[in-house]
């Protein structure tokens, strides 16, 4: 008898015990769910670089996702909704100017407003490729440095297995944090231009460069 | 020396065995620790998915110039005094890329379907865990170092042949990215001049010199393969890697002005970034 009495106290016991748990876990998941719509509210009050970073790449990523706009004939149309996502994200002309180096000092306003233009098209021709053959990667955000009106995003996107590195460089101007650089593997997009445009300048001046542009993209035009 | 090894073989395993086990203790545990070595971006939140939570908010951090400035801004350049013989070579590659190479790829595709082909990029790569845990070694990364002796250990064994990278889905180790060129680097060599080889693309004086090191260190080579077997081994890896990447060549040099600057500019930048262990 007394060892059944003692089993059903034990039973008790571990019930209480059981409760107390359950109090636990569910004092816990309230806290948690506290944190987590407080932490949101706050991180869309202040809405921070990569909060905003990350708002424009899962737009893009939605869009890709969007199984009706995958269709061949829809290739366009999922294009230009990309590229409205893509134009509010860049400073094309921070962008410009700066692959531009010292000759961006040397040309007209008119000049710098073609440049611009033209730029901004090289650009989402090279953007716009890559996402053309875009197949369900992922996209990480690795970490997050901010100095002033100036940020830099880490970030990764996973693609066949392998992690490439992208670093986003910003810069905030009235509360809109702006892409004025990133670096694939390392490689600074605004680098690698003023290299490229340097090489041509060099030989056939901007005019030669703006010349240059204009056919490439012509080239990419017609071949798509 | 082998078959030395082998008679005492009992003994040889228990040993391996311990020093396998210490070198994972030792992995295992500097990543518990967290800490960012030489301003190295520890990935460690890459697998969570990019959980805003977790990633690392660095603010606090020591500003570093390099890290904001100068690297972005304005990278050294290299020399390249042999440029109209590297134009000729980079049209040569172009030519071999579109007319060859691509045409390969496409119909390699078509039978290796992309799980193969990632698994066949693991198998070469894994091929290059010795040499990287030597370069390791040379740089005093001694935790990199014997990470890697775990990666190849593990990922030649429970990985397969190397075939899936079983030390990082399984330990969140990851490949220390390491070559004999960077290793130069470390004890001070630059690039000298810029060479865009034949058949392999863009190098420098430096990075030759590493390729060749790191040739050395190959586990083709140091079993003495014949030298048919090394060339056909290489040209696989090469057109896997092709079918792998099939399309950022063309976009790359398309949207590029003059595609030879572009790619000599960019594999400046990328070889400078893994030197900085960025």
């Amino acid at each position: 008898m007394g060892y059944i009495k003692n089993l059903t106290s034990g039973v008790i016991e571990m019930r209480k015990h059981h409760l107390q748990d359950k109090l636990v876990l569910l004092v816990s998941f309230l806290l948690l769910t506290l944190f987590v719509f407080a932490g949101g509210s706050i991180a869309a009050a202040s809405s921070g670089p990569m909060e905003q970073l990350q708002k424009s790449v899962d737009e893009i990523l939605k869009i890709l996702n969007t199984q009706e706009l995958k269709s061949p004939e829809r290739k366009e149309e999922r294009r230009q909704l990309v590229l409205n996502v893509v134009r509010e994200m860049f400073n094309f002309r921070e962008m410009a100017k700066s692959s531009l180096g010292q000759s961006w000092n040397t040309i007209s306003a008119q000049e710098q407003e073609t440049f611009v233009g033209l730029f901004t098209n090289l650009v989402e021709q090279r953007y716009i490729g890559k996402i053309d053959s875009y197949n369900d990667q992922k996209v990480i955000y690795t970490k997050k440095l901010v100095k002033g009106n100036k940020a830099m995003i880490y970030t990764a996107i996973v693609d066949k297995d392998l992690e490439i590195p992208i670093i986003y460089r910003l810069q905030e101007n009235d509360g809109k944090w702006l892409i004025y650089d990133m670096k694939i593997e390392n490689v600074s997009l605004i680098v690698n231009y003023r290299r490229d445009f340097d090489s041509i300048i060099r030989k056939e001046q901007f005019a030669g460069l703006v010349e240059k542009i204009t056919k490439q993209l012509e080239k990419t035009e017609t071949s798509n | 020396m082998v078959l030395h090894c082998f008679q005492v073989r009992g003994s040889f395993a228990v040993q391996a065995g311990v020093i396998f086990l210490f070198l994972l203790l030792m992995v295992t545990s500097s990543r518990a620790d967290g800490d960012i070595e030489n301003g190295q971006l520890y990935l460690s939140a890459l697998s969570s998915g990019g959980n805003e939570a977790e990633v690392e908010s660095a603010e606090d951090d020591v500003w570093e110039e390099e890290i904001w400035g100068d690297d972005w801004d304005a990278p050294e350049t290299i020399a390249d005094p042999l440029e109209p013989l590297n134009r000729l070579f980079f049209h040569f590659n172009d030519k071999l890329y579109y007319w060859v190479l691509k045409p390969v790829a496409r119909v390699y595709s078509g039978f290796f379907p992309e799980e193969l082909q990632i698994a066949v990029r693991n198998f070469f790569d894994n091929l290059r865990s010795p040499a990287r845990a030597v370069n390791c070694l040379l740089q005093m990364r001694l935790r990199d170092s014997s990470g890697e002796v775990v990666r190849f250990a593990l990922n030649s064994t429970i990985g397969i042949l190397g075939i899936g990278d079983f030390a990082r889905d399984a330990l969140d180790l990851r490949s220390s990215k390491e070559d004999f060129g960077q290793t130069l680097a470390f004890y001070g060599a630059g690039g000298i001049i810029y060479i865009n080889w034949p058949i392999l693309g863009p190098s420098n004086v430096r990075d030759s010199v590493g390729m060749v090191g790191d040739a050395y260190l190959h586990p083709m080579f140091l079993l003495d393969a014949e030298r048919e077997l090394i060339i056909a081994a290489w040209t696989f890896e090469k057109v896997n890697y092709t079918a792998l990447t099939l399309g950022d060549y063309e976009l790359f040099t398309e949207t590029a002005l003059d595609p030879y600057a572009a790619v000599r500019d960019a594999y400046q930048q990328y070889r400078n970034g893994l030197i900085r262990n960025q």
